[in-house]
Order: C-alpha cells, then structure tokens, then sequence
C-alpha cells in the first residue's frame, strides 16, 4: 500500500508535470523560443502560472500529512490541477520539431534529477521537492533553453553551412530577396508565378522568411533544375535582413513596403527603414533594388543606392492606372516608360494591384519576360491564403485578411468590402505588435469600420476595448456590435445574422494562442 | 549542382539497336556544362542498366559483355526527382547510388516510343522529354493519327484498317480490298516503326503475299492504294503544341520502292553505326520554294494537332501524277532525333537538345498549376454502408 501510494504520487506529478511543460513548450515555440518574450508573456499572463504553484503549495502541505494521506492527497491534486494544462484546440497547435525534442529532453532530465534527489531523500524533503519540480516547471523549461544553448548554435550553424554550401554549388542559381513590412508574403507568390512562364523557380513557401525557415528551404527543395530562388525575408530586429543576406547573397531584391509592423521588437521607425534597407546594400552593385514608392514611408526615405520604383502614380517607373476593383476581379493598366499593358486579375483590393505590379517590375526589367507574355499568368493568379483570400460559401463569401494587418491594409480591405452588395461583417482581433500606438490604430480600425460595415464583430476582451470605442465614437450603432471571447463564437454569431440578404464577412487579422 | 539528366533507351522494341545508336550519338552531344549525362540503358526484358560504359558505341558489339561491366538498378519516385537504386539492393551500405531530375527517352517502336515508356515516367513524377502519353500513342498508331490530321485539314491518303479476324476470311479479304482499292496497293501494319513488314502489292498474288507478311507482326493492319510516282520528303518540327518551326526538309534516297528497313539502318555499316544519318539523302530536298514552304507548314500543323513536344519527324509523300503533298505518317522519336535537318538551318545539335529540355521543364511547369487529384478523401464524405454500387447492384 505505501509503495504503491508512493508510486501514484510520482506517476501523478510525472502526469501533471507533463501537460504543464507541454502547455509552456507551445507558447515557447509560438514565442519564436525567445526567454524575454516568454518571461513577458508569463508575466502579463500570469493566471496561467497559478495551477502550477498550486501544485507546488499542495505538495508542501501535504508534506505535513502523514505519509500516506500525503502521497494520495498530493497524487489526487496533481491530477485534478493537471486537467487544467489539458490540451485544447489551437490555431496553430503544437509542433514536436526536433529542436523541441531536445528541449523536453533536457527538461527531462534536469526534472528527474530533481525527483531521484527527493527519492533519495525521502520524507518531507521529498514533498518538498516534488512540489519544486510542478511549480516551477515553466522555469526549468528556460533553464532547460539555456542548457541546450551551445547544441542548438551548433545544429543551427550546421543548417547554415550546409545551405550555403548548396548554394555555392549552384552556380547559375539568380537569387532575389523580398522584404517589406507587408505584402512580401503576397509579392513572393505573384514573382513566383509570373516567372514561372519562363523559368523553374524555388519559392520559400508560406511564411518562411527566417534564417531557419530559409534554410530549411534551401535544404529540402533546392534542386539543380532551378533556375531562381524567390527569397521572402521577414525582420523582427535590426540585423535580421542583413543576416539573411549572409546566409542567401541575393543578386536583387524587391522592398514592398515599410510600415509600423513590429514596431515593439524594432524600437523606432528609423530602425525599421534601416533593417529593410539592409537588402539594398546586401545585393551587388549591379544587382537591381525595386521598391514601392506608394509606400510614403519608402517614398520619403529613399535607399542607399539606385532604385527601379513601382507605384501608383506616373512618379514610379512602373505604375497602375484606370483601376477598376470590383467584387468580382481587379483590371488595371501597367504603364512603362513608352509601353501601357492591360491586365485583369481575379484578386480582389487595391492593395494587390501595387504587389502584381511590383511582382511584373522585376520580372520585366530583371528577368526580361516582356510585360505582354505575363498577361496569361496575371489573370491566373490565386488568392495568397489569408491575404483578401475570397471564399465563395455561396449565400456568405468571406474574405479571409487574417495575416499579420496593418492599418493601411485593413483600411483598404474595407474599401473593397464596401463595394460589395451584401450584408457586410467585419470579425477582428485587432492589430498587435504596434507598440505605443496600438490603442489609437485599433480605434481607428473601429471608426473606419464604423463607416462600411452593418455588424462589427470583435474578438477577445481585452483587444476589443480601442476597437468598440472607435466604433462608437464614429456612431456606430451599438446593438450591432458583439464582443466574442473567441474565434468559433465570433462566427457563430455571424452564422445568425439573418437578414435575407447574401452577407460578406471581413475576417482581419487573426490572433495566435498566445494571445 | 548539375543537372543529373537520365538518357533511357534500348527496350522490348524491334528498334532496340537503332535507339541504342540514336542514344548514344545524343549522349555524346549533350552539353556536359550543364548536364551531368547518366545512361539509363533498358534490356530487350526490360531491365535497367546504367554505367561509363554505355556511352562508347564499340562497346554495343557484345552486349552481354557491357553489362557485366554495368550496375543493374531500379527507378524509384523519390519527392520531384526520381532515385536510382542498385539492384539487387546491398547487403550492406548504401543502394542509392544516385537520381535523375529529367528523363530523356531515346527509344523507337512499340512497346517504347508508343506511349509505354512515357507513362512509365510520368508515374515517377519527373520531368521529361518528348511526347507525352496521349501524343505518343497516337503517334504510333498509322491510322488514328490519320484521322486526326484529316480533322485538321491536312491531306492523308484514305486507307482501310483490317484485324486478323478479317485475315481469317482468307480470299474474300481480298475481294474486300480490291473493291476498296486499285492496285497497287500498300499494305502497313498499323503500329510498328522503321518499315517493319511494309509491302507494295501490284496484284492479287502479291497482296496475299503483304497481307500475310504484315499480320504476321500485327494484329491490325492498315491497307491504302500505294502511289507510283512517289518522291518522298521528310522534314522536322521542334516546339510544342502552342509553337513549333519546322527544319530543313530532305530527300532520302532509295533503291526500292520504299525505303527498306536495310536502306534504313544498315547502310554504311563500314563507317561505323550511323543510323538514319547515313542512308544517302538529298538536303536540302530539290522541291520548289512553294512546295518547301506548303511542307513546312504542313510539318507544323500536324506536330500541333497531335499535341506533340519535343523534336518529331513527319514523312511526305508527294504524288507526282497528281501533282500533290500527302502526309504519310510522324515518328514522335526520330532516328538519331534528326539532327541532320536542323544542322544545316543553323541549330546545332547541343542546342537542339537543350530546346528539347527546356520544353520538357516548361510542360512540368505547366503541369505543377493544374490539379490532378483532390486534396481531400472524395470517398470520406459519403457513406459506404452495404458497398452497392450507384446503380444500387451489389458490388
């Protein structure tokens, strides 16, 4: 009986240990594995800490117990306290890559050390010891990061060697970068598909537009039958750009746009300018830059070298003109130098006339594809995923902007909303990573709504308060406005909204779980 | 990172050697800048041999011989390339010895060149040159392509398909066929190469005679009226079915009738093994102008209306009693991919097949937008209690 009772409670503390490093190993990893970020978010998130200490605090009462109504008792703690670090439903669940593998097993051990020391001890020391282990879990998960610091440098500068490795071997490869604070994701697809009528590119896919994720590519997809590398490359501090630039060495490189997006991680808007423009002095001197003068942030700071501009003004070298965006598709003309083009384009917002634009420049002027062979591969282009991606469910179409908005891109989704013929909804989070202006851009995005939209729906408490308030203030009716705690009852909602009519439903931005 | 282009050639054809010296040739021409070449030599019992050894044309005297001097291997799907593992695999240590990125098959005649070989690829997923599947069937097939051509406008002789059920009727096939036809008269079966069991018949001795000797290589057979007056003019297109040109045209010189499977390929076997490009030839072919352009076109139409790709040689026929251009068949897989009608135009043979390339990646380009299977399980939405079938029989 005692052996037994001894065993549950080690069984039970495994079990609770287990769930709650699981539950921090997930925000680990959607925290980019950074300890300041996680260190923040515990803090800021600290009710999510509570079952642990708990854990912790029961296990030094129960030390005061006798023995065996201690070790059930803390057994029967642990795993009531454990259903609480269940694992639920997430967006973007939990990846076992292998670095998380390597983590969990130094966790692992630093734990069961702990554990075999309390056996060894046994009695009260050991209660308190197994209490030590639950409660501080979190913490010996970045304990365990630190440990493990010296493996990961070493895996991770293997990855990077091999890659340029590849690279190097690859001769005739033409490789060019893509960064902007948005619409990179969305240039990246469309140079992809255009230069596609010519040549076998390698594209990084999705968001990869990390060192790892770059590498990654490189490492699975690269073959000898690729002629160009599209290279997507994403910057959360200053160096990131430049780094990517050692790893890849683009011959060109495409700036989209520079904005406010991680304005938290870069300190200031001049850091931001800076970062992006590290690929204009990453590329050669007789590499070609192209950069988006409708950007006024790009239009006002120029970069440090000679640049093709594309836009929507006759100030760009390639600019749109006659625009006509509909519900249906976009048409517009392309005008270059002497040369005017007519394209058309299923994609719906304004926002991608500019990205097909830029994608065309440096295909064009680049590449050499001439602007009438590319007509064909505009009109094909598929919707981005979760960038104005158009979802025809027959009586509700939904337009799914759920990556990363920006407030110049949110406004313009609106725009484009307002031209449809429907009951329209906008479901939103909010934007985040904005810093100090967040709360004024969230209101913002709240009053512009306010203007188009027939429902407003927000998501999440806590980020919804700027919005409601815009909203109102701009005199938005407020039985039309519904706060819902998560996504599914946010669409649940709307999935009620019956007023005889089709309805179209904005979906912008879209929070991870670990917010 | 060279492009590792895998060269298939040889198989379960009449025309194993004519493809073994077609390949060998194009291997030799291949820019091995670009290129790393890896021959992927095929058995007449269809196994797969690869090695040094097989791009040196002496080494083909004994067979045998070479491929002990060989690795047999086996192609396997591997993501978008396709593996080459040795086999029988290892006991011990690694059995991939290597991969393809392209597929280039130099093969001629059935059970090759008409489809099987290029559906055999396509299952590896990888990329390759010529013909596919559809175009390669219809290729080889002497009266389908026929009718496709006739859809397009583009003069063909008329011509009756007979089966050996037909043959069975012995004599009154061949009343048959003279109702049908004035003598003299050709007799072709319907889906072999290279003049494979091809006669002229000038009476009704003579037909029983080709009708014999054809079914004896056929099932089917192909019969239409055989023109007297005949010059014959080849010429080439390159391209695909959006765009194609065509080459030089030729006149291949005969001594018979029809140029023989001897004229073909045995001809200066003194000189070493040339193929097609020995057989005495006329280029470029002594015709006017007009009819060299009316040819041309013609050549073009056709490559295009079959939905071709790569380099493919169409046969003309020109009736000088009649004045007029027939089109007498395409070969999909030309002897030695007739390079010596685009030499004299200006392509050189390394250019030649590096265009031949180019168009196989930009069909695999084109291939990689369109889907071909659904993402998501069809079967999983609906119910299969009881496994009746639509029309509700049990299955």
């Amino acid at each position: 009986m005692e052996l037994s009772a001894h065993i549950l409670a080690i069984v039970a503390l495994g079990w609770f240990t287990a769930l709650c490093v699981r539950y921090f190993t997930h925000m680990f990893q959607l925290n980019s594995y950074t300890e300041k970020v996680q260190t923040a978010w515990m803090k800021a998130n600290f009710l999510r800490l509570v079952p642990a200490i708990f854990c912790g605090v029961g296990a030094l009462v129960c030390a005061f117990l006798p023995v065996l109504y201690a070790r059930l008792g803390f057994a029967l703690l642990a795993l009531l306290l454990s259903l609480l670090y269940f694992p639920r439903k997430a967006k973007k669940p939990l990846v076992y890559t292998a670095r998380v593998k390597r983590l969990l097993a130094t966790f692992t051990l630093l734990s069961a050390a702990v554990v075999a020391l309390g056996i060894l001890l046994g009695g009260t020391g050991e209660f308190l010891l197994l209490g030590a282990v639950a409660a501080l879990a979190p913490f010996t998960l970045l304990l365990a990061n630190i440990v493990n610091a010296p493996i990961e440098k070493a895996v991770r500068n293997y990855y990077i060697k091999d890659a340029k490795k590849l690279l190097a071997s690859h001769k005739r490869l033409r490789i060019i970068g893509i960064t902007g604070s948005f619409g990179k994701t969305s240039v990246k697809y469309y140079l992809t598909a255009l230069l596609g009528v010519k040549y076998n590119v390698l594209m990084t896919p999705e968001s990869y537009n990390t060192p790892m994720g770059v590498v990654k590519t490189i490492r699975s997809s690269l073959r000898a039958t690729h002629d160009i590398f599209v290279c997507e490359m994403g910057a959360k501090y200053v160096g990131d750009i430049r780094e990517l630039c050692d790893i890849v060495h683009p011959e060109n490189g495409i700036v989209t746009s520079i904005g406010e997006q991680h304005l938290e991680s870069f300190g200031s808007v001049q850091n931001i300018i800076g970062t992006k423009y590290e690929l204009a002095t990453g590329i050669p001197e007789s590499g070609k830059l192209y950069i988006n003068v409708s950007s006024e942030t790009i239009d006002k700071n120029r970069p440090p070298r000679d640049a093709v501009t594309y836009g929507l003004t006759a100030a760009a070298d390639y600019y749109a003109t006659d625009i006509s965006v509909s519900a249906r598709g976009t048409t517009f003309t392309l005008v270059h130098g002497e040369e005017r083009q007519e394209y058309t384009t299923r994609l719906i917002g304004e926002a991608n006339v500019v990205n097909i634009v830029g994608a065309l420049a440096a295909a064009n002027d680049a590449y050499g594809i001439p602007l009438t062979e590319m007509k064909g591969a505009v009109a094909s282009l598929k919707c981005v995923p979760h960038r104005m991606e158009l979802l025809d469910r027959g009586n509700t179409v939904i337009i799914d902007d759920a990556f990363n908005a920006n407030p110049a891109g949110a406004a313009a989704a609106l725009r484009t909303v307002a031209l449809f013929d429907a009951v329209k909804i906008i479901v939103t989070p909010g934007m985040i990573e904005l810093g100090d202006k967040e709360e004024e851009l969230n209101a913002a995005l709240g009053a512009n709504a306010a203007s188009v939209c027939d429902y407003i729906v927000a998501v999440g408490e806590k980020q919804a308060k700027p919005i409601v308030k815009g909203a109102k203030d701009a005199g938005f009716d407020e039985s039309r406005i519904y706060v819902a705690k998560t996504f599914a009852e946010a669409m649940a909602f709307v999935n009620g909204i019956e007023q005889g009519k089709k309805k179209v439903v904005l979906l912008e931005n879209d929070l991870p779980d670990n917010f | 990172m060279k492009i590792q282009l895998g060269v298939l050639f040889g198989g379960n054809s009449t025309e194993h050697e004519i493809s073994i010296i077609s390949a060998v040739q194009a291997m030799l021409s291949l820019d091995r800048e670009k290129y790393d070449v890896v021959p992927l030599y095929i058995t007449k019992d269809s196994r797969f041999f690869t090695g040094e050894a097989l791009l040196s044309i002496e080494n083909y005297k004994n067979i045998p011989a070479l491929l002990t001097k060989c690795t047999e291997v086996i192609l396997v799907k591997e993501n978008d390339v396709a593996a080459i593992y040795k086999f029988p695999p290892k006991a011990f240590g690694k059995s991939r010895i290597g991969h393809i990125d392209i597929a280039f098959p130099i093969v001629h005649g059935t059970n090759t060149e008409d489809g099987v070989l290029a559906g055999f690829i396509e299952m590896l997923g990888i990329p390759y040159v010529g013909c596919d599947v559809a175009s390669s069937a219809l290729g080889m097939d002497k009266f389908a392509m026929k009718a496709i051509f006739r859809e397009y406008g583009i003069p063909v002789l008329e011509s009756k398909l007979y089966t050996t059920a037909d043959h069975v009727e012995g004599e009154a096939l061949l009343d048959r066929v003279e109702g049908a036809f004035a003598y003299p008269v050709i007799v072709k079966p319907v889906n072999l190469g290279s003049s494979i069991g091809i006669s002229v018949a000038a009476d009704r001795d003579a037909l029983r005679k080709s009708l014999d000797t054809a079914f004896s290589f056929a099932e089917v057979v192909l019969v239409e009226r055989a023109i007297t007056n005949l010059r014959e003019i080849n010429c080439s297109v390159l391209g695909d079915r959006f765009s194609a040109e065509a080459s030089e045209c030729e006149e291949p010189v005969r001594g018979d009738d029809i140029l023989s499977f001897e004229e073909k390929y045995m001809s200066g076997q003194k000189g070493g093994a040339k193929g097609m490009a020995s057989v005495t030839r006329k280029i470029p072919a002594p015709i006017s102008d007009e009819m060299r352009t009316e040819i041309r076109e013609m050549a073009v139409k056709a490559f295009r209306a079959l939905g071709c790709s790569g380099v493919s040689r169409i046969d003309f026929m020109i009736d000088g009693d009649e004045n007029k251009v027939y089109l007498n068949e395409i070969n999909t897989i030309p002897g030695s991919l007739s390079f010596y009608l685009w030499e004299p135009i200006g392509v050189k043979y390394a250019d030649l097949l590096d265009r031949m390339i180019d168009l196989a990646m930009k069909r695999q380009r084109a291939r990689k937008n369109l889907t071909f299977s659904f993402e998501s399980n069809v079967l999983s939405g609906i119910s299969l209690g009881g496994t009746k079938g639509a029309k509700g029989s049990k299955m």
